[in-house]
């Protein structure tokens, strides 16, 4: 009695984070993949129903695929700078920098992560601009005149600038998370280490990496998601051209919903990004259950 | 683990009892719906629902002011004003119109855009009441009517009248030797190199969404095509893009910008390339009539440029084998929801709107050209948007913006074939290549 009258009070406090879920979360999710096999408009009366038509078409579209390619793009290098840069930013700021800069250097580094993204990416338009954009000209003032591009407008430097403007706004975000998680490390781990005559590259890879691999795991299951996830930055600098070069596959989805009135292949656009971002997190929590950090 | 399993049990349930649910769900109601009232009978009372898309600071006081204007008239009736920006309105009226629930007033831009909302049965039929041979209908100019009728129907309001012109800095002209604006294509191209050894950029060209291109094709596309033919193939059930006139714009619009306009033009907005006009670095710019206002004192334009410009059409080939009178341009237009319970009372208001007040108001206050005839005069408007007029009386009709005018995957695909052009990245054959692929699926969809 009493053990069954437990389990109903637990479904009972658990119920409406379950019902919020299953509304806003896993109702859409499975409504969308029903919707991915119809052909369907915003003006159309009746979705038609077309079976897997719409996955054939997303695998012989090139822009799909170049958008598949942009996110790719967008993760590894959000991995290198967000997650392998950010670790190396914040173990220098915990060791080598006096205490008192320290605080100030964290709040500068984090700044960026305070502005919205839309903001930012206006900002960036304007550095990137190629008549009296602050990027031209300082290449210019340098004597490297012939790196001068139209950043924004050319298919080749389109989707890195975009990429670039996104690292110079996380880092400090994921820095001034690994500076938390550093400072966890039990002080008696580097002392030892320093005894043993280790210098400090050696510390950083024998200690430091070890001992934060939780918030790093977090941190590429956060950033790959959100890389695969993007969609204000590129949307605001460059609607995802010139000639379809920057579009991800969020505002290639938004382009069929919105502009081509294909609700349908939007569907199943935004179901490959499901697919794609569920099994990234799979992964990631398989692999990192087996590698809990015991104090 | 019993308990988990129980948890896992119980979502389980709710999805598949989800799925089941709006597997049945989705049967909208067919039967056609009674024709909607367009006139008042009794007092006029009720909501008003409006969504346009003048969020834009310059714009917005004006609807604001005419909606205040109509409720303290009719104090029984209340508007729910809503305004957008450019850009999110495209996206915002589509989730409107998905969702059923479109506003009773909403804008629309002309061309097919406007003849979805015909096509899907959201837009009420106004042509009992606003037909050219109406007297509220002919108030309006008629090129300006024609821009909202399907199968001969009227479908919308316009609330404004625009062309694209080449606007040309007078002095910079003068400098270079130019004594008349150029006749013809060739023409021009030769004045672009005059004006290159005067040490302007002739045309300032910004493309960063794609849609300045666009505006050009547009236009060659009117003088290199026959009008027939251009007809045919911008209805979605018809279209082919196979003859060789489109090339030869696309060509054209290729040595217009390798001879006369900035590099990068795809990496600059269409706004920067203006500040190049109004800062006197650039001669020309090829800009709509609604943002003349720009170019003078007004609107904030420097004393050297604000005294000193015109504009003119982009001139054809001598032998261009299209309609040569055509101007590139549409009227912006208001439409009714067709489904909507106030489609009188929306009418009514819309012809508050349009009368002459409202319309010289528009006029005065935005600089825009109205389509009430007689709103326009040398008291409200500046000198060159009087011009305007006149000029566009002598258009033999608009050719609306490629964009808008046909099926939207023709649009997206010369949109992005264009900037491929620009970048040099795609020959123009490759471009209609991607056009006529679009133009086939579109053909399907709409057959």
């Amino acid at each position: 009695m009493t053990a069954l009258l437990s389990r109903w009070r637990t479904l009972v406090w658990v119920a409406p984070a379950v019902a919020l879920l299953v509304v806003f979360v896993y109702y859409p999710i499975v409504d969308n993949v029903r919707l991915s096999f119809f052909s369907w408009s915003a003006f159309e009366p009746t979705p038609v129903f077309v079976g897997i038509e719409n996955y054939r078409v997303a695998f012989d579209d090139p822009v799909f695929w170049r958008a598949l390619f942009n996110n790719t793009a967008y993760a590894v290098v959000s991995l290198v700078f967000q997650v392998g840069f950010s670790l190396v930013l914040a173990a220098v700021l915990e060791e080598f920098v006096h205490q008192r800069l320290r605080g100030i250097l964290r709040t500068i580094y984090f700044i960026p992560a305070t502005i919205s993204i839309t903001v930012a990416g206006i900002l960036f338009s304007f550095l990137y601009n190629p008549q009296f954009g602050l990027v031209n000209r300082l290449l210019t003032a340098v004597g490297l005149e012939s790196w001068n591009h139209a950043w924004l407008g050319e298919k080749s430097t389109a989707i890195w600038s975009i990429i670039a403007m996104s690292q110079w706004q996380s880092i400090g975000y994921t820095a001034v998370l690994f500076v938390v998680a550093i400072q966890r490390i039990p002080r008696e781990y580097y002392e030892a280490v320093r005894v043993d005559g280790a210098g400090p590259v050696r510390t950083f890879f024998t200690i430091t990496v070890p001992m934060v691999r939780e918030m790093t795991t977090l941190l590429v299951i956060l950033t790959v998601s959100g890389a695969f996830l993007v969609f204000n930055e590129v949307m605001v600098m460059t609607a995802g051209g010139p000639d379809n070069s920057s579009h991800v596959l969020n505002t290639w989805l938004y382009r069929n919903a919105f502009f081509e009135d294909d609700m349908g292949y939007a569907a199943t656009i935004a179901t490959v990004i499901f697919v794609i971002t569920f099994i990234v997190a799979v992964v990631q929590l398989a692999v990192a259950r087996r590698r809990r950090i015991e104090w | 683990m019993p308990t988990q399993l129980l948890r896992r049990g119980v979502i389980a349930a709710a999805a598949a009892a989800l799925l089941a649910l709006t597997g049945c769900s989705g049967a909208k109601d067919g039967g056609s719906a009674p024709a909607p009232k367009l006139t008042v009978t009794g007092e006029k009372s009720g909501t008003l629902s409006i969504v346009t898309k003048f969020a834009d600071p310059k714009y917005a006081p004006y609807f604001v002011s005419v909606a205040k204007a109509y409720e303290a008239a009719n104090p029984k009736v209340k508007i729910d004003l809503q305004q957008v920006g450019d850009q999110p309105y495209k996206d915002k009226i589509r989730v409107l119109s998905a969702a059923n629930k479109l506003p009773d007033i909403y804008f629309s831009w002309a061309g097919d855009f406007a003849n979805k909302f015909v096509r899907a049965g959201l837009a009420a039929d106004l042509t009992s009441v606003m037909g050219p041979d109406t007297e509220w209908g002919k108030t309006f100019t008629p090129a300006s009517l024609k821009a909202f009728q399907y199968d001969g129907k009227n479908y919308g309001i316009p609330i404004n009248l625009d062309g694209k012109y080449l606007a040309y800095n007078k002095t910079a002209f003068t400098k270079a030797g130019i004594t008349s604006p150029p006749a013809t294509f060739e023409d021009l191209l030769s004045a672009c190199g005059k004006l290159k050894s005067a040490g302007y950029t002739p045309i300032a060209l910004g493309n960063q969404f794609g849609w300045p291109a666009i505006h050009y094709i547009t236009q060659l596309n009117a003088y290199d095509v026959p009008a027939e033919q251009l007809a045919k193939d911008y209805d979605p059930a018809s279209g082919a893009f196979t003859d060789p006139g489109y090339i030869t714009a696309l060509q054209q619009f290729k040595t217009l910008a390798d001879t006369c306009s900035n590099p990068s033009a795809n990496g600059l907005s269409h706004e920067a390339a203006q500040a190049n006009l109004v800062s006197g670095k650039a001669a020309m710019q090829y800009i709509e009539s609604l943002e003349f206002q720009v170019l003078t004192a007004k609107g904030g334009a420097p004393k050297e440029l604000a005294d000193n410009w015109s504009f003119m059409r982009l001139p054809a080939s001598a032998s261009a084998p299209g309609d040569t009178k055509a101007l590139t341009g549409a009227p912006d237009g208001f439409m009714v929801n067709a489904k909507s319970k106030q489609t009188a009372l929306a009418v009514d208001f819309l012809k508050f709107f349009s009368n002459q007040q409202n319309a010289s108001k528009i006029v005065k206050d935005l600089g825009w050209l109205s389509p009430v005839t007689g709103s326009v005069s040398n008291e409200n408007a500046f000198p060159q948007l009087v011009d305007t007029l006149k000029d566009m009386g002598q258009a033999s009709q608009f050719a609306i913006w490629l964009d808008t005018v046909t099926h939207a995957e023709v649009a997206s695909a010369y949109l992005s074939g264009v900037e491929g052009m620009l970048n040099g990245d795609r020959s123009p054959q490759q471009v209609m290549q991607g056009v006529q692929q679009a133009a086939a699926k579109a053909k399907k969809q709409a057959g």
